[in-house]
């Protein structure tokens, strides 16, 4: 087993709190809900556990055992108990990375509906083709509205762009040129107001 | 290439700093003791990058020397040494700039491009020699993407598919043995890459309506002549918006599983904000000069 501590990247001898608060923070990093239908799924769940144990093993340690959930709902992959069989094939070929061939016996089915459409997105989402794969998921959540495994997925697009861009805002990410822009113009036509004797912002 | 990965000034210390620096000049000098001095105005951020990437999950840690430079010979500047990360990226710098140069020759006949090959010869037959299958690689997406213009692919994701799987070829070294850090290196080379041709296809639409050039976006969102360039960028500006910040979240996370050693924090200030202040400014580039002209 590698060092508790340093799976958790804090110090040694760290504090109770110290390791709660670090393991809270590692666990939503590379929670299965950041990773879904990402290829490297598999390397965060082992992260994941390497950091429950880690966790454990601390907590132990101290004779307080105590660890919240967060790890162990990542496999629970929903099937449609009345998805036909040629679906079913789909999907096992998406599970064990097939994703070639799963393109191509989804491109032999003609009659497309809702799963079809998710299940396109999918494969576009393993691809990296995040621009169709918006899309398909987007006509699948259309035509079966009320379908969760659809919406789910469909939303969590949205959900991890925005956990993306929180975590540069967070670590002092602007970009307000245009803003600045403005202040630049405004006391730019004030200077130029009071050269001529005037004046545009009395404070300035 | 292009240059688009760059750090976010404005959060980065200058120690960080001066090490991102260091980088671009120990490129620099590689490129110049591998080869010759006139491949080094070849040099590019992206490969930079690369470089920085490839070295932070070594166990090694990178010696610093001060020394001066060509452009500066008096001023001393911090430069990462030589190491196999910054010999393999200078080799494959030659092969892309020598292929980028030569397809500027084919497709407009410009005879400075052709001039400028000449230097890259000699070098590139040298990378070659030790980086063949690399090479043979980039030769083959070359020419598939050559082709994929040539048959007006009107679908962004699968046009940008065949830069990525590049860029996927080049982010992993042959030395690298672990599967894992393999499997990591190649997905953010993907969407490294497919990143760096959206955005650069993004970047180059105005040129191209006009001259009536291949480019994707184009075909895919149906660019009508009676608009002006403007409406159709605000039209598909939120679509690819959203694509290309997916791209920046794939390679973000795949960066977290990577087992870096050292100078995390830059890593992550280009992933997390260097690229996406990059993206941003590059889409948004018509509002601010229009705000430039009404000052």
């Amino acid at each position: 087993m590698k060092n508790p501590y340093e799976v958790l990247e804090i110090k040694e001898g760290a504090s109770e709190e110290e390791i709660k608060a670090a393991y809270k923070r590692l666990v939503r990093k590379y929670h299965p809900d950041q990773y879904v239908n990402n290829p490297l799924s598999d390397l965060a769940e082992e992260k994941l556990k390497e950091i429950n144990e880690a966790y454990d093993f601390l907590m132990k340690n101290k004779g307080n055992y105590n660890r919240s959930q967060g790890s162990n709902n990542s496999n629970n992959q929903q099937y449609n108990s009345n998805s036909s069989n040629i679906y079913t094939q789909v999907r096992m070929n998406i599970e064990r990375g097939n994703i070639n061939q799963a393109d191509e016996i989804l491109e032999s089915i003609t009659n497309r509906g809702a799963e079809w459409n998710y299940l396109k997105g999918i494969i576009c989402l393993r691809r990296g083709w995040y621009d169709m794969a918006y899309q398909y998921l987007q006509v699948a959540v259309n035509l079966e509205p009320y379908n969760s495994e659809y919406r789910t997925a469909w939303s969590n697009l949205a959900s991890r762009a925005q956990a993306y861009r929180n975590v540069g805002t967070s670590r002092g990410y602007r970009n307000d040129t245009s803003l600045c822009e403005v202040c630049q113009c405004l006391i730019c036509s004030d200077c130029l107001c009071e050269c001529l004797g005037g004046d545009l912002i009395s404070c300035l | 290439m292009f240059g688009y990965v760059t750090p976010y000034k404005s959060e980065l210390k200058v120690r960080e700093y001066d090490i991102f620096k260091a980088y671009y000049c120990g490129l620099c000098k590689t490129l110049g003791k591998e080869f010759n001095t006139l491949v080094r105005l070849g040099l590019n951020y992206d490969l930079t990058f690369l470089a920085l990437l490839l070295s932070s999950i070594e166990e090694s840690r990178e010696t610093i020397t001060r020394e001066g430079c060509i452009v500066n010979p008096i001023k001393k500047k911090p430069i990462v040494n030589t190491n196999r990360s910054l010999v393999y990226t200078s080799n494959i710098s030659i092969v892309l700039i020598y292929y980028k140069l030569l397809d500027d020759w084919k497709d407009d006949k410009s005879v400075k491009s052709l001039v400028c090959t000449i230097p890259f010869i000699m070098p590139l037959k040298k990378a070659n020699n030790v980086y063949n299958k690399k090479v043979t690689v980039i030769k083959e997406f070359l020419t598939k993407l050559a082709e994929l213009e040539k048959s007006k692919c009107s679908r962004v994701d699968e046009a940008a598919d065949t830069f990525g799987k590049l860029m996927e070829a080049i982010s992993v070294p042959d030395y690298i043995e672990d599967s894992r850090t393999e499997r990591v290196l190649r997905w953010i080379g993907y969407n490294l890459g497919r990143w760096i041709y959206i955005l650069d296809a993004f970047n180059d639409l105005e040129e191209d309506i006009k001259n009536k050039n291949y480019n994707p976006i184009i075909l895919q969102y149906g660019y009508n002549k009676n608009e002006s360039i403007d409406s159709f960028k605000s039209r598909v500006i939120a679509p690819i918006e959203f694509s290309l910040t997916m791209s920046l979240e794939a390679i973000a996370k795949s960066c977290e599983l990577l087992d870096i050693r050292k100078n995390r924090s830059i890593i992550e200030n280009i992933v997390y904000m260097g690229t996406r202040y990059k993206m941003e400014s590059i889409l948004n580039k018509r509002e601010c000069r229009k705000n430039e002209k009404s000052i």
